[in-house]
C-alpha cells in the first residue's frame, strides 16, 4: 500500500516538473508576441530593420564644406507626390502616409542637423531635443486645425502641423502651444540659438544638383529666399498648375502611371518636373486615364535656401547610395546657417529616409562630433584645390528608428533618466542605437506592454507559487 | 536609494549562490562535509530570503514607479527581481518543510534542477540591474542569443497566460492528490 503510494507521488512530481518546464519553455518561445502590431490609426508602422549604417565624410578647403554619404537602400526611391488624371479628375498619390506610401511614391531622403555650439544640449541629445510635444504623425498629435489657429505657428507662419522645434522658443516644453514672444525669437536666432538642416531629396532637389536648405528653430523652416522646388497644385481652380512642354521633353505632356508603377523611370529618364521644361497647365487638352503630372517644380531657387549643391551625381548603385553635399563655409547668412571654421568642432547629427517612408519613419543618428582639423568623432580633412580626393576611411555611423519619444517625455517623471539628463549625462554614455531602438518601439505601445507585463508577472508568480505548494505536499513521507 | 539597492543585492547574491553550491555539493554527495554544509543550507536560505526581500524594497525606491512602469530594462529587472525572491523562498520552504528528505531518490535531482533555475532567474535579475545602473556586462549578449532582446520587455501573449494559470491550478491539484494518497 506504501509503496503504491510513494509510487503515485513519484508519478505526480514528473508530471509537476514537466509541466512547469514545459511553461517555462513555451514562455520562452513566445515572449514578447501579441502587442507590438501596425495601427496606421494611430500613426503606427513599425519598420521590418531598427537599425541601419551610414558612412560619412567631410572635408574642405577653405572655402567650401563638403560632406559625403553613403548608405544602403534595397531600391532608390525616386518619385514623389504626383498627381494621376483619374476619371476626368487629378488624383494625388504620394501624401506622407505612416510607413511606407502604398504606391512606393515617396522619395529617399538624407538630413543632417548642424550646431556649432550654441543650441545647448544638442551636442549630448541631438535630434531628441527638437522632438517636442505633441508632433506630427505622433499618435497623440495636434489637430491641424488647432495649430492653424495658433496666432503666431498657424496664422503667421502658416503651419498646420508641429514640426521640430527648440526647447527654449517655448515657456512650458510640455506645450508645443507656449511659443515665447516673437521679439524674443528674433533674438534666439540673432544669438545662433537654431539648427542648421541640410536636407537633401532624391526628388524635390537632387534631379537639378541642388539639396533643400532648412533650419530649426520655434519650427522647421526653409532658408530666406525662393527653395528649389514648390507645389505644382492650385486649389482654387482645383487642377495642376503645370504641365510639361512636349515641345521641350521630347512630346510628352505627362509621365505615365505604369511607368512609375513598373519603377522604369531611372535618373537618366523624366521622373521630375523641372521649371523650363514647363507650361501652364492646359485643361483642354486631350488627358488619358493614366496621366501623371509631378506635384513639385523644381527650380534654381534663390538666396540662403539654395546655398546646398551636390556635388558631382547623387546616384544609388549596387545597392547604396552615394551622396556628396557641398556648402560655403561662409554663406553670409548667419540667422540660417551655421558657418564653418577652421580649428573648431561641430556638433551634427544625420538621418535617413528610405524604402518610400517619410515624416517620422526615418533612421536617425546620436549626436555626432565633426572637428575641422580638430579631433572629434571624426575629423574633417583640410585640401587643396576644389574637389576632396577622399583618400581618408569612412567613419561609420549608426541609425535607428526613434519611435514617439519627445523630449517632454525625456524630461519627465516616467523617464528613469530624466536626472541624468539634468546632470548633463550624454545619451550616448547611457543608451545604445539597438536599445533606444527597441525603446522606441516599446513607447508606441507603452500602456499595452505595461498591462500585458503586470498580468505575466502575476502568471509567472501564480506558477512558481504552484510549483512551490505541489512539490511540499507530494514530499515523501517522513520516515518513523 | 540607488547606491543602498546596489549595496544590498550583494547578500541575497552571495546567500543564494552559497546555498546552490551546497545544494550541488549535496545532490552528489553523502558525505560528511556536504552534510554538514547542508546542516546551514535552511538558514543560508532564509537570510537569503529576508536580505532578498529588504533589497527589493529598496530597489523599489531607486525610481518613480512610472519611470519603471515605462522602461523596459527596469519592468524586466523588477519582473525578474520578484521571480526569483519567490522562487527562493519556495527553495527554503521546501528544504525547510522537506528537511533530509529532500535528498532522498530523485528528489536531490529536482533540488538540484530547482537551484540551477534560481541562480539562472538571480544572475539575468542581477545582469538587468547592472545595466540599469551603468554597467551593462556580457551576460545581457549570452540571453540576447539564447531568444530574449532584454532591452524589449518581457511579456506573454494572452494564451500563454491563460496556459500558465491552467498549469499552475494543475499542479495545484496534483499536490492535493498526492497528498491524500500520502494520507
Amino acid at each position: 500500500m506504501e509503496a503504491k503510494s510513494q509510487q503515485t507521488r513519484q508519478t505526480l512530481l514528473f508530471v509537476t516538473v514537466i509541466l512547469f518546464v514545459a511553461m517555462l519553455g513555451i514562455s520562452w518561445l513566445f515572449h514578447g508576441t501579441g502587442v507590438v502590431h501596425n495601427d496606421v490609426k494611430r500613426n503606427i508602422y513599425i519598420p521590418k530593420e531598427l537599425t541601419m549604417p551610414l558612412q560619412v565624410k567631410a572635408a574642405y578647403n577653405g572655402e567650401k564644406m563638403f560632406f559625403r554619404y553613403r548608405w544602403p537602400a534595397q531600391q532608390p526611391s525616386l518619385y514623389h507626390d504626383m498627381m494621376k488624371y483619374e476619371g476626368g479628375k487629378w488624383k494625388r498619390y504620394g501624401d506622407s502616409v505612416p510607413g511606407p506610401q502604398p504606391e512606393g511614391i515617396y522619395e529617399d531622403r538624407l538630413t543632417m542637423l548642424v550646431d556649432d555650439g550654441t543650441v545647448s544640449d544638442f551636442e549630448k541629445y541631438g535630434g531628441y531635443i527638437t522632438i517636442g510635444d505633441r508632433m506630427r504623425f505622433f499618435t497623440d498629435e495636434a489637430p491641424g486645425e488647432e495649430v492653424k489657429k495658433h496666432p503666431y505657428l498657424g496664422k503667421k507662419m502658416g503651419q498646420s502641423e508641429v514640426t521640430k522645434y527648440l526647447p527654449q522658443t517655448r515657456t512650458d516644453i510640455n506645450n508645443w502651444a507656449s511659443v515665447i514672444p516673437e521679439e524674443e525669437l528674433a533674438a534666439q536666432r540673432e544669438a545662433g540659438y537654431f539648427l542648421d538642416l541640410w536636407h537633401w531629396r532624391a526628388h524635390r532637389s537632387n534631379p537639378i544638383d541642388k539639396s533643400d536648405d532648412q533650419f530649426v528653430a520655434e519650427g522647421r523652416f526653409g532658408d530666406k529666399g525662393k527653395s528649389v522646388f514648390f507645389n505644382n497644385w492650385d486649389s482654387d481652380k482645383k487642377q495642376p498648375r503645370f504641365m510639361f512642354d512636349p515641345k521641350k521633353t521630347g512630346g510628352r505632356a505627362a509621365l505615365n502611371w505604369d511607368d512609375l508603377m513598373q519603377r522604369k523611370l531611372g535618373f537618366d529618364d523624366l521622373y521630375y518636373m523641372r521649371e523650363d521644361q514647363t507650361k501652364p497647365y492646359d485643361p483642354s487638352y486631350s488627358w488619358k486615364e493614366g496621366d501623371v503630372l509631378p506635384r513639385r517644380v523644381l527650380r534654381p531657387g534663390e538666396g540662403s535656401a539654395t546655398d546646398i549643391s551636390v556635388v558631382g551625381k547623387a546616384r544609388w548603385k549596387d545597392g547604396y547610395w552615394d551622396v556628396t553635399l557641398a556648402r560655403a563655409m561662409d554663406t553670409g547668412n548667419p540667422q540660417d546657417d551655421k558657418m564653418f571654421e577652421n580649428h573648431h568642432t561641430y556638433a551634427v547629427a544625420f538621418a535617413v529616409h528610405r524604402g518610400a517612408q517619410g515624416s517620422r519613419w526615418h533612421y536617425v543618428s546620436l549626436p555626432v562630433g565633426v572637428g575641422l582639423t580638430h579631433q572629434a568623432d571624426f575629423q574633417a580633412v583640410r585640401f587643396q584645390g576644389d574637389t576632396p580626393k577622399w583618400e581618408q576611411e569612412w567613419t561609420e555611423v549608426k541609425l535607428f528608428y526613434p519611435g514617439q519619444v519627445s523630449w517632454p517625455l525625456l524630461n519627465s517623471s516616467r523617464h528613469a533618466g530624466a536626472a541624468k539628463i539634468k546632470q548633463g549625462v550624454p545619451v550616448k554614455f547611457r543608451h545604445s542605437e539597438i536599445q533606444l531602438a527597441h525603446y522606441g518601439v516599446e513607447m508606441e505601445f507603452n500602456k499595452e506592454i505595461t498591462a500585458q507585463w503586470l498580468y505575466t508577472l502575476a502568471a509567472g508568480l501564480l506558477l512558481i507559487v504552484g510549483l512551490g505548494f505541489t512539490v511540499i505536499l507530494l514530499l515523501p513521507r517522513k520516515e518513523g | 536609494m540607488a547606491p543602498y539597492h546596489v549595496m544590498l543585492v550583494h547578500f541575497p547574491i552571495a546567500l543564494w549562490t552559497t546555498a546552490a553550491l551546497i545544494i550541488l555539493m549535496r545532490a552528489f554527495s553523502d558525505g560528511a562535509l556536504a552534510r554538514a554544509a547542508d546542516g546551514a543550507l535552511t538558514f543560508l536560505l532564509f537570510l537569503g530570503a529576508v536580505t532578498g526581500a529588504l533589497a527589493f524594497m529598496v530597489g523599489l525606491l531607486v525610481w518613480p514607479i512610472e519611470a519603471v512602469a515605462g522602461s523596459p530594462l527596469a519592468r524586466n529587472h523588477l519582473l525578474l527581481a520578484i521571480w526569483s525572491l519567490a522562487y527562493w523562498i519556495v527553495l527554503w520552504l521546501l528544504r525547510w518543510r522537506g528537511g533530509e528528505r529532500v535528498w532522498q531518490g530523485t528528489w536531490r535531482w529536482i533540488m538540484l534542477g530547482l537551484a540551477a533555475l534560481g541562480v539562472g532567474l538571480q544572475t539575468i535579475t542581477g545582469t538587468l540591474g547592472g545595466y540599469l545602473a551603468g554597467n551593462p556586462s556580457i551576460v545581457s549578449e549570452v540571453v540576447r542569443r539564447l531568444g530574449w532582446e532584454v532591452f524589449t520587455t518581457f511579456y506573454l501573449p494572452d494564451w500563454i497566460l491563460i496556459l500558465l494559470v491552467i498549469a499552475a491550478l494543475i499542479m495545484i491539484a496534483l499536490g492535493f492528490i498526492g497528498s491524500r494518497a500520502r494520507a
